[in-house]
């Protein structure tokens, strides 16, 4: 339990701190909560499912109150943690990170996240998905671009709109299960009402679609983005839409197998348009911001495609897709920052040459490129190699479709490295990297390069959850049959 | 029974007491009468009155609740009145006993078991109100609603009047339990019981503020003071929102089928046009008045609901009302020589209770967890949603809009631009805050204990 609630403390006690207090403090409160999540995962066993709250009583409403983890989500909690600390770090020589109320909400939204990823009770899982976009939106609406209004009320608007359909239907799922513990909705017995059990799924597969984003829900992603202060992107792309994404695995497939069977191959395609829709618009942006953004849409469209496949093997490589691009988003994400930061632009048209003036930063732009296009050793080319491999075993469009990512990859991440870094010089003064800037583009590349020679280390982690998972879809297939 | 007597008593002493002028000892006596009112009611079942129980008036289980609720955002009302009392003393004593007089009238309401107390309650609630609406004498505004909601609420209660005599006529009882009886054998298809019960039902909608009986909301809500405004907001309309669904689900509950359409109908446009017109105000009072009439929308479907109807509402109303009461009393504080939205740009960025008071009032009224406001619609709506789907998704899509109303208002409130703003708040104030902040937080805790 101290898990969610130490962030929870800290974020409260950072509202109150003097300001000059408030940077290392920020920084020290993250890196205990990961020190503590880290004590968890030495006592854990994959095996077994760790109950952190876990009161007997039914309360009313079939709310239980149950909190715990299994590989997988400890995976998250981790991931969580590990980014929540790289994203404070990333900050520090910038104003924001001496904020009070920035630091406050950080530690606000890894408490939420937390939560989410622990909880295993259908309205516990709900309050914090919910929880997450308080501080979030308070990040976007205080520390970010002035008269933003609009981008933000559309962001807010629609993952609320998501959200409610969500709670639509679990409230749907009340009729087919006694209570709303985790253990027993994934037992909700559809009674071969395969339509009602579809549209329940599909109200919750919409809220992760606005939130991954699927391709025909993602319009608020980019304005939100680029109206964002750098800290927000990370925060948005490194950790909220991982919270779709591991909803889909965790919760989505258990439950609703049985309606998740008519929707597998429109989410399939919606996530192949997305890989396609994604890259060419991105080919297109001068913003790099915004070409980050419509980036992150090709690569999740992969991962959430991936995800539908229902297969033990793409599972497991969306995981490691999922770590893979809270790496490559945060990476680019500061990237993007550095040189807003340094030169006020972030247009492709107006840089150019920088690599001349900040050889460092040339550098280490071009290693977090070739982690973003997934060549071999990192943990994307993992990642995408096996999900593609899935897709094609499934059916050889998608398959195609999915491929292109890579060549389309290249084309936008080089077109960006390159557009900026060389060419005519037409930036002449360029702060290069200072200490915290190397620190986290060498931690960075240290995990994608890591996870990318030993992806096992993850897999191990969440297989007996994915197995799990399997049995339970194998169930409700021979019922559906019946 | 004891707690209506000495709420009414206090009312007669805080009369005499407020021609002192002396603004705390009004506030005392009230707010010890209040406190004895309620620990009377908390303990109702655990000694013996001094009085004979009397039949029209007993407080079952969730009665005993409302009333509890009652009393307690009554308490939070006068405290903000006496802010507004302290500086402006001339008509201290008509306000502190009017709304006690008025609180007797809501907790008959709330106990009635036949028709004639359930009059008499609803009498005594209203007339109070009439004159609360337009105590600011000088204020053309406050007059003009005053009269408004006098004719018009008068004559609802003329129809409530007129309906009651019909369901007399059919069912030949003022008992509830009689009707009810009367009603199960066969008299659910009585043109006369119908006329009557869709009379009672029309003059239910205005006293509530449902649509289309909401024309005298905004016009009295931006005539009256904060506090009878909050006052209003929150103890008129839980009580008559718990005598509608009270005898809606328990003496009408056979011609539920018969009701539920146009109660459907009241809800939905209710919700879009509340929340719609209330997009478009540019004043905070008609604003919350708009925001209300939404509410209402959603209350009402504790009126289809006929297990837990009376619990969802209690649920819903302390999430609301409480949220209501904090909006008013921080529109208290800014207010300026107007209540335009524009006085509240930055507040909540500059002083911190007020900020978080008013981001989680605005949460919870747009149905966000964990705070009261979403366990109350999660409940109305679930037992709605096997029986009435398209309408749950209906009042989601209204919630929606709901949403982006308070959000724009939470928006406004915590620009940067409020930095170092300085606001004055009084310790009353602030303290009113804390409660309905623990109300919005807390509230839905009850649901862990029954």
């Amino acid at each position: 339990m101290e898990l969610i609630i130490l962030p929870l403390i800290l974020g409260i006690i950072a509202f109150f701190l003097p300001t000059n207090w408030v940077r290392p403090f920020g920084l020290l409160a993250s890196l205990s909560v990961l020190a503590v999540s880290i004590v968890h995962l030495m006592n854990f066993d994959p095996a077994n499912y760790v109950l952190i709250l876990n009161p007997a009583e039914v309360f009313p409403l079939g709310l239980t109150f149950k909190m715990g983890y299994d590989g997988l989500a400890l995976v998250m909690v981790l991931l969580t943690n590990a980014v929540i600390s790289i994203i404070l770090l990333a900050n520090w020589n910038r104003e924001i990170s001496s904020n009070a109320r920035f630091t406050g909400l950080v530690l606000l939204m890894q408490c939420a996240l937390l939560g989410l990823f622990t909880s295993l009770d259908g309205i516990l899982f709900y309050t914090f998905w919910e929880l997450t976009l308080i501080p979030i939106f308070l990040i976007l609406y205080w520390f970010g671009k002035q008269d933003n209004n609009r981008a933000l009320f559309k962001f807010f608007l629609y993952t609320l709109l998501g959200s409610l359909m969500m709670l639509l239907s679990f409230i749907g799922l009340a009729y087919f299960s006694p209570n709303f513990s985790y253990f027993q909705l994934v037992q909700a017995n559809f009674d071969g009402k395969a339509v009602e059990a579809a549209m329940i799924m599909g109200g919750i597969l919409f809220a992760f679609a606005v939130k991954i984003p699927l391709f025909p829900f993602h319009t608020w992603q980019a304005p939100t983005y680029t109206n964002a202060p750098m800290a927000g992107t990370m925060l948005l792309s490194a950790l909220m839409l991982k919270m779709a994404l591991y909803g889909m695995i965790k919760w989505m497939i258990p439950i609703g197998f049985e309606g998740l069977v008519y929707l597998k191959w429109p989410v399939i395609t919606l996530g192949g348009i997305g890989i396609v829709y994604g890259a060419i618009i991105a080919m297109k942006q001068k913003d790099l911001k915004t070409l980050f953004a419509y980036a992150s849409i090709s690569h999740l469209g992969l991962i959430a495609a991936g995800i539908m496949l229902f297969t033990v093997s793409a599972i497991e490589a969306s995981m490691v897709q999922i770590i893979n691009h809270s790496i490559v988003a945060v990476a680019l994400f500061l990237c993007a920052g550095i040189i807003e930061d340094r030169l006020n632009t972030r247009n492709i048209d107006d840089l150019g040459g920088i690599a001349k003036v900040a050889p460092h930063f040339g550098f280490w732009f071009a290693v977090m490129t070739f982690i973003s296009v997934s060549v071999p050793f990192t943990a994307g080319f993992i990642g995408e190699f096996v999900l593609i491999k899935e897709l094609f075993t499934a059916h050889w469009v998608i398959g195609i479709t999915a491929a292109s990512t890579l060549v389309f990859g290249a084309v936008y991440m080089l077109r960006a490295y390159q557009g900026s870094m060389f060419g005519p010089t037409k930036v002449t003064v360029f702060k290069d990297l200072t200490w915290n800037e190397y620190a986290v583009f060498g931690i960075l590349t240290l995990a994608a390069v890591g996870f990318g020679l030993y992806p096992q280390i993850i897999i191990d982690f969440i297989k007996p959850s994915i197995k799990f998972t399997q049995e339970l879809m194998a169930g409700d297939l021979t019922f559906t049959k019946k | 029974m004891d707690a209506v007597i000495i709420i009414f008593i206090t009312g007669l002493i805080g009369l005499f007491v407020g021609m002192l002028k002396k603004s705390e000892l009004t506030l005392a006596v009230t707010s010890i009468g209040l406190i004895g009112g309620f620990i009377s009611m908390f303990l109702i079942n655990d000694y013996e009155s001094i009085f004979s129980t009397y039949a029209g008036l007993t407080f079952s289980r969730t009665q005993q609740m409302f009333a509890l609720l009652a009393i307690g955002l009554t308490l939070l009302a006068v405290l903000m009145g006496y802010v507004y009392y302290k500086e402006e003393d001339e008509h201290t004593a008509d306000y502190y006993g009017l709304i006690l007089f008025s609180l007797t009238g809501a907790l008959c309401l709330i106990g009635f078991s036949n028709m004639f107390m359930f009059f008499l309650g609803l009498e005594i609630l209203s007339i109070p109100i009439y004159v609360l609406v337009g105590i600011q004498k000088g204020n053309s505004l406050a007059s003009e609603a005053s009269v408004k909601y006098f004719f018009t609420g008068s004559f609802a209660t003329a129809i409530m009047l007129f309906g009651i005599a019909l369901i007399y006529g059919s069912t030949g009882s003022f008992d509830l339990n009689e009707i009810r009886m009367a009603i199960d054998m066969g008299m659910s298809h009585s043109p006369m019981l119908n006329i009557g019960v869709l009379m009672m039902m029309a003059a239910f909608m205005f006293k509530v503020g449902a649509v289309p009986f909401h024309f005298w909301g905004p016009d009295v809500y931006q005539g009256s003071s904060n506090a009878v405004m909050a006052y209003m907001a929150s103890v008129v309309k839980l009580a008559a929102l718990f005598a509608f669904v009270h005898l809606f689900n328990f003496t009408f509950n056979q011609l539920t089928p018969f009701v539920s359409g146009l109660v459907l109908f009241a809800i939905i446009v209710s919700l879009f046009l509340g929340y719609i017109s209330a997009l478009k105000q540019t004043s905070f009072r008609r604003m919350m008045a708009y925001s209300s009439i939404a509410n209402t929308g959603f209350a009402l479907f504790a009126v289809l609901n006929q297990q837990f109807g009376e619990a969802s509402l209690w649920i819903f109303m302390i999430g609301y009302a409480c949220s209501t009461v904090a909006l008013v009393t921080i529109n208290m504080i800014v207010e300026k020589d107007t209540d335009e939205l524009t006085n509240w740009k930055g507040i909540g960025y500059s002083n911190p209770l007020i900020g978080i008071t008013l981001v989680i009032s605005l949460l919870s009224m747009s149905g966000i967890p964990p705070f009261t406001g979403f366990f109350g619609k999660y409940l109305l709506l679930s037992s709605a949603f096997a029986n009435y789907l398209p309408f749950v998704v209906l009042a989601i899509i209204a919630s929606l809009i709901g949403a982006y109303l308070y959000l724009r208002l939470m928006v406004i409130s915590l620009s940067r631009e409020g930095e170092g703003q300085k606001i004055k708040m009084t310790a009353i104030q602030a303290l009113v805050l804390v409660l309905c902040l623990a109300g919005v937080l807390g509230g839905w805790l009850v649901l862990l204990i029954k």
